[in-house]
């Protein structure tokens, strides 16, 4: 069995599973943002009702507002609060961070366990070496609250292979969006993919981080990077140390492998409507922008904003752009303080928010009217996600973002000069 | 289980953010189900009937996984949705709220806009009447419809709580 | 009998003489201040058939209220200002990541003693604190005057309030106008210009006189002044304002005046507006012990950088109370990078704040917004019902300090038991 196999029969209480089974097993982390908590709540609430079986095993995070700007939202968000505290589950108020940033942060996230969400991007997780998957909220409310249990059915595993050395100023962000293109929208659906290959052993857990993120584009499952020294190490920085488990796979199970030579991959850009829709930045470069954001799932690393102010270093945002910079946790925040990043990229004319999922649907920033454009971090690019459904939302690296933020138009940071 | 009316037909990719735009994700669902699906065809929210069937390409109900669109199009009365491929969050959630759901490749290449079909899901059987064009697929595992049957996973749990209560299955 | 400073400020600016309070008078303002709002007076010019603007130099716009747009519409808003004012040539133009339009302004060298200047925000009275004549108007007067030049305007009675230091310990320019503000009423200044004078006015920095002057609107002045002396020329020079552009207007020694009102510095404690008016003022001692569920460090009245470093020195080595909310939204992007530099904002991000963005934030009721039930202790300038989200929501004024200290225990709290 490999690892999410091994997983789904522990927390099953079965010796083995096969691909197509469906098992119903036991989670270990519920995470629910605020809009999502929200309306799980209410079904919950409404439709199941009685106590939350193991409230330990849920977190709340308030990310989609880090200061609500109506009254609609606070009162959503203060029923949500309400609800934390009457059922004790975990609440991360607003401010501190991105969901899956916040939770990771929290040492909330164990590896060899399993993780649900509503929210989609909850296979990220598998960069710990958890089986994480997003579920419904009928799933969350139905089974996940009231037994601490969900239904799966075993995926298909498939794995992929990336060997070589992307070219210089490539960062693990253009990869990953480039994987998107070439395995294309809904390639894996339903799949349990692997990311592996020396490539992915070299990088850093928030690089790897990116790939498991990525898997919702392809349709797939869920998603994972068996655990290794890296994982090892990042996990006992996080608060409660090291764990106690890991899985690992037992080697020689037969799945599909895709292999991918990332030697080829320049920087991307995803384009609207969609993530898959991919051009080398050089193929964009020129279109203008009003906005650029650092922050979201993929972004708002420690990464990003260093590669920003490498970029933003002896340069100005350009006059006619907004560059907002959204730190995915207080962690990240406090570390870029202390490497001065904070300074040095306000004083370039960047705007710092807080901890939180920034523009993500815009519900406290972000919006834009029709005819305008931002570039990214940001995960999703679909029309009418950000305001206007004639406003275009590009998906890139930071210093491509960084770059485009220079000269008001879609760069290469390659050639900036 | 079966459905059987007038074709409304979309194209890949189709992400649950344009199914119900998320502004209205909040509102209540007799305001939702005026704006499901505005953006691709205006038409659709106001002159959907009972029975319909939403006939889409591959990757339908990508992107978030809220499982308020699907809620919101098994309010506007469809009997169904056929579509080549479906995002994996959308297809669980369709058979956790009571949404009818057939995957069914090459479906796209068998209607047109306005034919009318019939659908039976526990029996995998597809038939366009307007073409006479009939294809039938292995039907969806025996777990996902007994909960279609429930009427949710939500109903089946309370109509099998042994399922999820006691020792696991 | 010698002329008060409103008198002086608006001969100037209309070229007539010897004016005297009731007069109607055409004043030719020196600035004309709108905020996000401008969209309003571009959609009333493009209705007017474009008219050519009287002097484009004088326009400055700020997109301070809601920034950045929290939806399609406003971000529609905020296009249509940005392309006017390239269109039109508006060089003191400041989009969404500049901060709080008077602040911006203030510390940017462009309001400067002895100029009349009128802005679509009522608490424009704060350009008194560099001896300006400052006055919130509508935006169909803004609009007429990128038109005309010039608006008509009634000369006002003169208040004069003196102010004695130095003050007690952890109270501050802002308890000083809550007493004030409820010692005399919330109309108890309508219509009058408002001179500070007086031994603690003259110690004060640039940026309490600012607060001041601020808080003089919610009494109903017209506007406020603070006689401009070294202090005021040292932050105009470092703005960047040149000595030979402005001329300083100081009132007449025999001037007259409607009122005097005088605050004793040294006896004062910290005061509280509670809900929901302003001027229903009381000594924090009263309502010591009041539950908040969020603090909210921000506004043109009290964002400024001397009010984050005092809630920073109240908020060192402390934390927030658990179930409380601290948002700072500093009110300028220059405060930001000097808070960020000397580690201001380490100190309030160690102490469990969330830091925003620089802007009006949650006090033009973007952001902070409240449900049902809850309650906020606020820096800002108003506590009417439901402007911070739910009409059955509460909000307490009063200083930065009181505000960490409330911050800091949960309850609303003396600052002077949290200063060392």
């Amino acid at each position: 069995m490999n690892m999410v196999e091994k997983i789904l029969a522990r927390a099953s209480g079965r010796r083995s599973v096969e691909p197509g089974d469906v098992v119903i097993a036991e989670v270990d982390l519920l995470i629910m943002h605020d809009l999502s908590g929200y309306l799980t709540s209410r079904v919950f609430d409404q439709q199941v009702g009685g106590q939350v079986r193991y409230p330990e095993r849920v977190a709340m995070v308030f990310d989609h507002h880090f200061s609500p700007p109506t009254e609609d939202a606070a009162a959503m968000l203060e029923a949500n609060r309400e609800w934390a505290r009457r059922t004790g589950t975990h609440l991360l108020d607003c401010g501190n961070g991105n969901i899956h940033h916040a939770v990771v942060q929290r040492g909330l996230v164990r590896p060899g366990g399993i993780v649900v969400g509503s929210d989609s991007h909850t296979p990220v997780h598998g960069a710990l070496g958890a089986l994480a998957v997003a579920l419904g909220n009928d799933s969350h409310a139905g089974t996940v609250l009231p037994y601490g249990k969900a239904w799966f059915r075993v995926p298909e595993t498939v794995r992929v292979e990336l060997v070589g050395t992307p070219q210089p100023g490539t960062t693990a962000r253009d990869v990953a969006l480039w994987l998107v293109g070439r395995i294309g929208e809904g390639g894996l659906i339903y799949a349990a993919v692997e990311f592996t290959g020396p490539y992915v052993k070299e990088l850093g857990f928030w690089d790897r981080w990116l790939f498991p993120l990525l898997c919702v584009d392809l349709g797939a499952k869920c998603s994972f990077v068996e655990p290794d020294e890296v994982t090892e190490e990042f996990v006992a920085g996080l608060p409660p140390g090291a764990p106690d488990r890991y899985e690992r796979g037992d080697g020689g199970d037969e799945s599909t492998v895709l292999r991918f030579d990332v030697g080829e991959v320049v920087p991307q850009v995803a384009c609207p409507p969609t993530v898959g829709n991919l051009a080398d930045v050089p193929d964009v470069a020129g279109r203008p922008v009003q906005w650029a954001e650092l922050g979201g799932h993929a972004g708002g690393r420690l990464e990003d904003f260093r590669a920003a102010a490498a970029v933003l270093r002896g340069r100005r945002v350009h006059p006619d752009v907004r560059f907002n910079l959204v730190p995915s946790s207080r962690v990240v925040f406090t570390q870029a303080l202390q490497e001065g990043l904070v300074l040095a990229l306000h004083e370039a004319g960047a705007t710092w928010f807080p901890p939180s999922t920034g523009s993500n649907q815009a519900y406290n920033m972000g919006a834009m009217a029709a005819g305008e454009a931002m570039i990214s971090t940001h995960a999703r690019n679909f029309p009418g996600r950000n305001g206007s459904p004639d406003a275009s939302m590009y998906l890139a690296a930071a210093p491509t973002v960084a770059a485009s933020a220079v000269t008001g138009t879609i760069t290469d940071a390659r050639g900036l000069r | 289980m079966r459905a059987r009316g007038r074709c409304w037909t979309f194209g890949d990719n189709i992400p649950t953010d344009r199914l119900v735009k998320t502004k209205y994700v909040v509102e209540p669902m007799e305001v939702i189900v005026q704006h499901v699906l505005e953006d691709l065809n205006p038409r659709f929210p106001v002159e959907v009937a009972a029975g319909d069937v939403v006939v889409a390409g591959k990757h339908f109900g990508q992107s978030s996984g809220r499982a308020i669109a699907v809620k919101a199009l098994r309010a506007t009365g469809i009997g169904c949705v056929v579509a080549e491929t479906f995002a994996r969050t959308f297809y669980r959630n369709a058979f956790e709220v009571g949404l009818p759901v057939l995957e069914l490749p090459g479906v796209t290449d068998l209607v047109s806009d306005g034919d009318v079909l019939s659908v039976d899901v526990a029996a995998g059987l597809f038939r366009n009447e307007t073409t006479g064009v009939q294809r039938e697929v292995p039907p969806a595992d025996a777990f996902l419809l007994d909960m279609l049957e429930a009427g949710g996973l939500i109903a089946l749990a309370k109509a099998r709580p042994e399922l999820f209560a006691d020792q696991v299955r | 009998m010698g002329r008060t400073f409103a008198q002086k400020a608006l001969e100037r600016a209309s070229g007539e003489k010897d004016l005297v309070p009731g007069q109607i008078v055409d004043a030719f303002p020196d600035l004309y201040m709108s905020h996000t709002a401008s969209w309003r007076c571009i959609r009333t010019l493009e209705r007017m058939g474009w008219p050519d603007l009287y002097d484009v130099d004088r326009i400055a716009m700020v997109m301070d209220h809601i920034a950045p747009a929290d939806n399609a519409k406003t971000a529609g808003y905020h296009a249509l200002c940005r392309d006017f004012a390239q269109r039109s040539g508006v060089t003191k133009f400041f989009d969404v990541n500049a901060g709080i339009a008077h602040v911006v302004l203030m510390e940017r060298g462009l309001v400067k003693p002895g100029e009349v200047i009128i802005g679509t925000d009522s608490h424009s009275t704060i350009y008194g604190a560099l001896g300006a004549f400052g006055t919130g108007v509508g935006f169909s007067e803004i609009t007429a005057t990128w038109v005309t030049g010039k608006l008509w305007m009634k000369v006002p009675e003169s208040i004069r309030v003196e102010v004695d230091g130095p003050l007690a310990r952890g109270t501050y320019a802002k308890d000083v106008m809550l007493r004030l503000i409820g010692d005399i009423g919330a109309d108890g200044a309508t219509y009058c210009s408002v001179e500070f004078h007086g031994s603690y006015v003259e110690a004060m920095s640039v940026s309490e006189r600012m607060t001041l002057c601020n808080l003089a609107m919610e009494m109903g002045a017209k506007n406020a002044f603070v006689p401009p002396d070294a202090t005021t020329l040292a932050h105009l020079d470092e703005a960047g304002a040149d000595r030979g552009s402005y001329e300083v207007l100081l009132p007449d020694p025999d001037a007259e005046y409607r009122q005097v009102e005088r605050v004793d510095g040294r006896s004062l404690v910290a005061q509280v507006a509670v809900p929901h008016t302003v001027d229903n003022v009381v000594p924090v001692t009263e309502v010591a012990g009041t539950k908040v569920d969020q603090v909210f460090i921000g506004s043109c009245a009290n964002a400024k950088y001397d009010d984050l470093a005092i809630a920073a020195d109240v908020l060192a080595g402390r934390t927030v109370a658990p179930g409380v909310r601290l948002i700072v939204t500093p009110a300028s992007s220059r405060i930001m990078a000097k808070a960020a530099s000397d580690g201001i904002v380490s100190t309030l991000l160690a102490a469990g704040a969330t830091i925003t963005n620089p802007g009006c934030g949650a006090c033009a009721g973007v952001g902070g917004a409240m449900a049902d039930g809850e309650v906020t202790f606020s820096t800002a300038n108003r506590n009417f019902q439901g402007r911070m989200g739910s009409y059955h929501s509460s909000i307490y004024l009063g200083s930065p300090a009181t505000a960490a200290a409330t911050a800091v225990r949960g309850v609303i709290s003396d600052p002077q038991e949290l200063l060392a």
